[in-house]
């Protein structure tokens, strides 16, 4: 054969040797594990963590606890016909909430998943604090005791949260491990269970010493001590106590709170706020007069309130009133003035208002009356004059529940409290008021 | 490069004969187009096997002179059906007269990382368009809307009509739910990020409730930087089995483009100027109102402002104040090129700016490409790419929000009757019927995403080594992509919803979005012929590295101070940073077999390591193997008819790695009066994540028939997932609501056929068209986790629906007494294309493109919208004429049944028009006397016609942006256009 080519180049060894060799010891060398560039990791605080680490899952547990706070208190407001929740972007808020035609509650959209997710991230955060607190060498026990005091404390809060939702469906206690969770146990038991969760924090809380090693925001203003701290948790274990209907130990449980019956209803601790970076707006705070995204006053709130009763501020007259899938209204909810106002936990009012509910429930209904005098007096009301039985004092308590409480996630659980769902005003013929949420898709029961 | 194709070898192996080899010989002679006549200039004329080589000049003369006295010279030019002749001393002239080829087979695909083999070879179907089919009927705004409808094979779906684009590409079905399902580009050896990033709108649409940005923010996909008209070719790598070549990047497939380069000869100046309008291609209308009506929807109150306004003929249609602007399109381009034997060059030029359908929204783009290829030495040769795009697009609200601000979402509860224009003073009125007044908000708001890139490339050929047998070549090749994208989202505190306590007092957000992708790599290639040149290999041998660097910056600013917009003059700014780093890489090995032209076969084997995997430097195996048989080159073979019959098979394995961070469980930043603080993420870490592997077998026939008029190309396929990356929903109770896991399978089945034909060809009349058919099935053939809703917006308005043995891609609702059922599918039945190109009198050309996706269904939320505002147009008919109006039986379904939200989004649509004329060369030898080369005029359209029963703005929909499943969700989408141009180009 004729090679056509004029030359023939000559292989020169040396490059292609040097260049084979720069191509195959390239991607020979090793790789590094890039670490996450924009996060620490859960691992980096399992051991040995810091006071810096420990309070930064402090702060976060608390900056945590206001996550999807608006879709609960929406929740709880409209089946307790509280108020109309319309939205130019989402009809369900009118339609399933509200239980129209034949909607049902969806075990499996925002409204049931999202608060309930919110609070057992919380709740899962509490888990890694307690964690982080018991595995370190780095704290004092007095440090130790502050931490896992705080933590108890506001992980009870968050499982009673969810348990208001999901009612006699119940919520899962034991959550620590994610592979291997808990089951979901019935409410008597949930209750009793979150009751001993807050006995437990107050033990710790009782060893913390005089200050905590962590900073809580103003929403704790008054209760940042471990002191503090534990009537803020004697208060909640107060609610859980009536709750259970165990209304003498209630009675308890308040005199170790900040409750006083001669103190302002609003002193309390509050979730706070602000335009911080990083920090959180008031979901619960709609302008006025606003039109599409809007919280507009159940029409009964106004038709029933006293004319004297100062609580009707709490809603205010619209310019025009909303309408939205054959419901309407004249008056916005007026709870907050500017999308940074702080927004109750538990507070004085509230607590005025178990003590007369536990007098009424122990058979002290002069003492109910006394507490029940002091919420209608401090709100522009006479004295009560009604007739001074169980049944009516009932009736009455609930009612300044109602007022005093408005739109502060209350008036749904009371109803069903006292099985008075059915006297929840009903707007459109086929409307439902639905007992319980069902327990999200996503845990598989 | 283009001196080692495959095909030279072929050349050389077909047709080597010896021959002495004293003296030279000079050819010279003139190439024209067989059917016109026309003078081609550009047309490659090269002596196979050797470095000689020439191209014609603009009147399509060439002179050669071969090294030998006798020889060979191939012409070939894109487009057109190579030829070879023998050369003798006796052949001084040759005028040669090339045949245009409608079926390209001559052209090549690409086959390895550094090496390509004719079509007529490949063992892949491998979709290719070119100039003609990417720009030459009309004007695409974008890149990505310039392949819509013409890939076989893919099912590209725009997100939107906003200016700047924005697609959900697949090819053969969905490859990845969480993983990456966007196809890998590479211009030019450049790996180009596609990333669509979210310009924090959701800090004001709160779309998808908390956090400042998210997938419903309507972003622009960036490969729609890309100017269409610099394009030479897209050729798409479907699947793994011929993806399998980049390895971990290729699981939802590759696409390859190529762009213009010169050629040797005369410097060419093409100049075109387009001028065009857009409009509104499907505007729905408003409810026609009566007192009645207003009362029933709206309140008693508002029937006096309905009353006045109607008597004062005040009603306005809000529909067509927001959408209805013309907005006018303009387009130059100014394309350069040429060079010399040693060096030949490209400059591509473009100013775009175009107005969208709805006022201040637009887009604008300047590009200028710079192409250079260089001949240093027989032994050394380079290609270099660079390019720099200046873009913006002002892209308005639009889609999904939870506080009633988007244009479309607030027009949906505002009626007629109401005023919402400006006074004499410039002040808006509130929209006491929503929570924005989107007139204002289209007037006073800014959204506009502003890009600087730079693509880089650099091919450096060394041939080492070169003998009758053997030759081989070192190409090194580097590639750099980096941008910077500045996103600005300005809400005046002005608005309606910024001002008397809404919102946040204004809202300044300000994204700084940096990114660099680098990759090398250099491979080996040897080319051997062995057995007198019956048996060729093609050997290579290399190794890769690619690394991706993204840092995004989300600054939203609120309580701003006046009408400012910097971030300083704000009462509150609040900082989002996330950040990506990979960094890959991988060894590559290619055995390519060529016995006669009869028996083609390939194997390779990719090795891959990535940051992104948990075992960071376990090398992950990605082979591949492919036959060709070409029956017709057989000796049996003695149907002269066939001039192919092609069976080939094709298997191939590709990797696609999960979502970046998937491995990490960490704390994110959650604080509270003035603490910083953590909280776990709520998506949980999982340490053992893996790489979902495709595996694909492909196999086919190609058979042409009369001169290859007309080509039928038959391609079945089998793809199946495994590994496939999922987000299980975990049990919120653990308080995470998400982990990345390896838990399912997969499988996508389909067929692809294409029929190429030439119906007429007369001197004064040619038609060439071509069809296509595709369709997809897929099946999740298993799932480790329960089944679990994805994308839409729950089972009460329909969602997709992961479960195992039913489609990736059925969609779910309620429906009455049944529970939650299947309600559709978002994957269309079949899709086909319909191609024509019309050739009249050498001068007149007339192309068209129709589309038509048969099947799949949308979730139409957006006239749930309406209905609930009482502002659908069909508000008040009876199409079933059951005495319920259809609004209000749609609104009953609520909660009830999704079934009317699914709604089936066939369509059939003119996509593409054009109409041109070139003036004939004579005439302009006359006026011009040859200055002028080449003067064009033509009209086009796009979208001009569409047949659908959608009600909708657009049955091509996507609120949820391009990547994963949830295309098809219709939520307040900015409408889409049609688009009417007219041209004027004029080369010299």
């Amino acid at each position: 054969m004729i090679i056509m080519k004029n030359y023939i180049k000559q292989l020169k060894y040396k490059p292609v040797v040097a260049l084979l060799a720069m191509a195959l010891v390239l991607p020979s060398c090793e790789l590094d594990d890039i670490p996450d560039p924009n996060n620490p990791t859960i691992e980096s605080v399992r051991e040995n963590a810091t006071v810096d680490d420990l309070n930064n899952l402090v702060v976060g547990t608390e900056s945590g606890m206001r996550n999807v706070l608006g879709t609960y208190y929406d929740n709880v407001g409209v089946i307790g016909r509280e108020h109309y929740r319309f939205s130019g972007a989402d009809p369900r808020f009118t339609s399933d909430l509200l239980g129209a035609a034949n909607a049902v509650l969806d075990n499996n959209t925002f409204y049931t998943t999202n608060p309930w997710s919110a609070r057992y991230r919380v709740v899962k955060n509490t888990n890694i604090l307690i964690d982080a607190a018991t595995n370190t060498e780095l704290i004092t026990e007095e440090q130790r005791q502050g931490y896992l005091g705080f933590a108890k404390t506001i992980k009870a809060h968050q499982l009673l949260m969810n348990l208001t939702m999901m009612n006699e469906n119940g919520i899962r206690l034991d959550v620590e491990d994610p592979d291997n969770l808990g089951p979901i146990v019935d409410k008597a038991a949930a209750l009793t269970a979150i009751s001993g969760l807050l006995d437990e924090a107050a033990d710790h809380l009782q060893q913390a010493g005089t200050e905590f090693a962590f900073p809580l925001s103003e929403g704790f203003e008054g209760f940042s001590t471990p002191s503090g701290f534990l009537e803020f948790n004697r208060a909640l274990a107060a609610r859980v106590a009536v709750y259970r209907e165990n209304y003498a130990e209630a009675l308890t449980l308040l005199q170790a709170s900040f409750f006083d019956l001669d103190g302002a209803f609003s002193n309390g601790v509050y979730y706070v706020f602000s335009t911080q970076p990083g920090d959180q707006l008031n979901p619960l705070y709609f302008a006025p007069n606003a039109a599409g995204e809007v919280r507009i006053a159940h029409p009964s709130y106004i038709e029933d309130i006293a004319p004297n009763d100062d609580r009707a501020s709490k809603v205010s007259l619209r310019n025009a009133p909303a309408t939205q899938s054959f419901l309407t209204g004249r008056y916005d909810v007026a709870l907050y003035a500017t999308n940074t106002d702080p927004v109750p936990i538990i507070r004085n009012e509230e607590l005025i208002l178990i003590y007369a509910e536990a007098n009424i429930q122990t058979g002290d209904l002069g003492e109910a009356v006394r507490a029940l005098n002091i919420i209608r007096t401090g709100h522009g009301l006479q004295p009560y004059t009604g007739p001074v039985t169980e049944q009516a004092l009932i009736n009455e308590m609930l009612e300044q529940r109602r007022f005093s409480l408005y739109f502060e996630g209350h008036r749904w659980i009371d109803m069903r409290r006292y099985n008075r769902l059915g006297q929840l005003p009903i707007d459109r013929g086929g409307d439902d008021v639905w007992v319980s949420f069902p327990i999200p898709f996503a845990e598989n029961v | 490069m283009k001196r080692h194709y495959p095909l030279k070898l072929l050349v050389l192996l077909l047709f080597l004969v010896p021959f002495a080899l004293f003296g030279q010989t000079t050819v010279q002679g003139t190439v024209t187009d067989a059917g016109s006549g026309r003078a081609l200039p550009g047309v490659s004329v090269v002596v196979p096997g050797t470095t000689v080589g020439t191209n014609t000049d603009a009147d399509g003369n060439y002179t050669i002179t071969l090294p030998t006295e006798s020889g060979k010279l191939t012409f070939s030019f894109l487009g057109y059906t190579s030829q070879t002749f023998n050369i003798t001393p006796a052949v001084i002239e040759l005028e040669v007269q090339l045949k245009e080829s409608i079926t390209s087979l001559d052209e090549v695909v690409v086959t390895g990382l550094a090496t390509t083999v004719k079509r007529a070879n490949a063992a892949n179907a491998v979709s290719t368009i070119n100039t003609r089919e990417i720009t030459g009927i009309t004007t695409p705004q974008t890149m990505d809307a310039a392949i819509s409808g013409k890939l076989v094979g893919a099912n590209v779906v725009s997100n939107s009509g906003a200016p700047g684009g924005g697609i959900a590409m697949k090819l053969r079905g969905i490859t990845s739910i969480f993983g990456n399902s966007q196809p890998l580009y590479v211009v030019d050896g450049i790996i180009m990020d596609n990333s669509s990033i979210s310009s924090g709108l959701n800090a004001v649409t709160a779309a998808s409730g908390g956090g400042n940005s998210s997938n419903q923010d309507n972003a622009s996909n960036r490969i729609a930087d890309l100017n269409p008209d610099d394009i030479e070719s897209i050729e798409i790598l479907k699947g793994a089995s011929a993806a399998a070549i980049y390895g971990s990047l290729a699981s939802a497939g590759v696409v390859i483009i190529t762009t213009k380069r010169g050629a040797a000869g005369k410097t060419l100046i093409d100049f075109s100027q387009d001028i065009g309008f857009a409009e509104a291609a499907n505007l729905l209308g408003m409810r026609t109102l009566n007192e009645e009506r207003v009362e029933a929807s709206f309140g008693a109150s508002a029937v006096p402002l309905f009353v006045a306004a109607r008597d004062a003929g005040r009603l306005v249609d809000y529909e067509e104040e927001l959408y209805g602007n013309t907005g006018m399109l303009y387009s130059s381009r100014l394309n350069v090129s040429g060079g010399s034997d040693k060096t030949r060059f490209f400059v591509g030029g473009l100013i775009q700016d175009e107005e969208g359908i709805i006022r201040r929204t637009g887009y604008e783009k300047k590009s200028i490409r710079f192409n250079l290829d260089h001949v240093v030495s027989d032994r050394f040769d380079f290609s270099l790419s660079s390019n720099f795009i200046n873009s913006t697009a002002k892209r308005g609200l639009t889609n999904n929000d939870n506080a009633g601000v988007s244009f479309g979402v607030a027009m949906s509860s505002t009626p007629s009757f109401v005023d919402l224009f400006p006074d004499e003073s410039g002040l808006y009125p509130n929209n006491p019927f929503g929570a924005s007044n989107f007139l204002q908000t289209r007037d006073l708001i800014t959204n506009e995403e502003n890009t600087d890139r730079f693509l880089g490339g650099l091919t450096l050929n060394s041939y080492l080594q070169e003998s009758g047998v053997s030759n081989t070549k070192l190409v090194i090749r580097a590639g750099l992509d980096f941008y910077n994208l500045r996103t600005r989202a300005l809400f005046p505190r002005l608005l309606q919803f910024q001002s008397a306590g809404n919102g946040t007092g204004g809202a300044s957000i300000q994204g700084n979005n940096y990114n660099l992708n680098t990759n090398y790599a250099a491979f080996l290639v040897n080319n051997l012929s062995l057995s007198d040149n019956s048996l060729f290999l093609t050997t290579t041998l290399g190794a890769t590295r690619e690394n991706f660097n993204q840092d995004l910056t989300l600054n939203v600013a609120t309580q701003l101070i006046g009408t400012q917009s910097n971030l300083d003059q704000a009462g509150a700014v609040e900082v989002d940073q996330t950040q990506l780093k990979v960094r890959n890489k991988g060894l590559f090995m290619q055995e390519e077999v060529n016995w006669r032209d009869r028996i083609i076969a390939t194997a390779g084997l990719r090795l891959d390591k990535s940051s992104n995997n948990a075992d960071v430097n376990e090398f992950k195996a990605f082979p591949k193997f492919s036959v060709a048989l070409n029956l017709t080159n057989f000796d049996f073979w003695d149907y002269d008819n066939f001039n192919m019959v092609k069976l080939r098979a094709a298997y191939g394995e590709a990797g696609g790695f999960p979502p970046f961070g998937a491995k990490f469980t960490s704390l994110v930043a959650s604080n509270i009066g003035g603490n910083p603080g953590s909280i776990v993420n709520a998506q949980r870490g999982n340490e053992g994540i893996e790489q979902e592997r495709q595996k694909e077998f492909e196999t086919g026939f190609d058979i042409g028939m009369w001169n290859n008029r007309i080509l039928f190309e038959a391609t079945y396929y089998i793809k199946t997932v495994s590994d496939l990356i999922l987000i299980r929903n975990t049990p919120p109770a653990s308080g995470f609501t998400t982990q990345v896991v390896n838990a399912g399978e997969l499988q996508n089945r389909g067929v692809e056929l294409s029929l190429s034909t030439v119906p007429l060809e007369t001197t004064n009349f040619k038609w060439d068209s071509k069809v296509s058919y595709w369709t997809n099935e897929s099946e999740i053939t298993q799932l480790d986790v329960p089944a679990f809703p994805l994308g839409a917006f729950g089972n009460t308005l329909g969602t997709f629906f992961i479960e195992e043995g039913e489609s990736a891609t059925q969609i779910v609702g309620i429906k009455g007494d049944e529970g939650v059922a299947k309600l559709g599918d978002a994957a269309p039945d079949f899709q086909m294309n319909f191609h024509n190109f019309l050739t009249i009198k050498q001068n007149l050309t007339f192309s068209f493109l129709l589309h038509w996706k048969q099947g799949g269904q949308n979730i139409n939320l957006t006239q749930l919208l309406t209905d609930l505002g009482g502002t659908s147009f069909d508000y008040d008919d009876d199409d079933d004429g059951d005495g319920i109006s259809n609004a209000e039986e749609r609104i009953d379904a609520l909660g009830v049944s999704a079934e009317p939200f699914v709604q089936d989004a066939s369509y059939l649509r003119l996509r593409e028009v054009g109409l041109y004329y070139t003036l004939p060369t004579p005439l302009l030898e006359r006026a011009f006397g040859g200055i002028v080369r080449q003067v064009r005029v033509g009209a086009s359209a796009n979208n001009i016609l569409t047949f659908t029963d959608y009600d909708g703005y657009d049955p091509e929909v996507s609120n949820f942006g391009g990547n994963g499943l949830s295309t098809g969700v219709d939520v307040t989408p900015f409408p889409s256009a049609r688009r009417y141009f007219f041209h004027f180009s004029i080369g010299f």
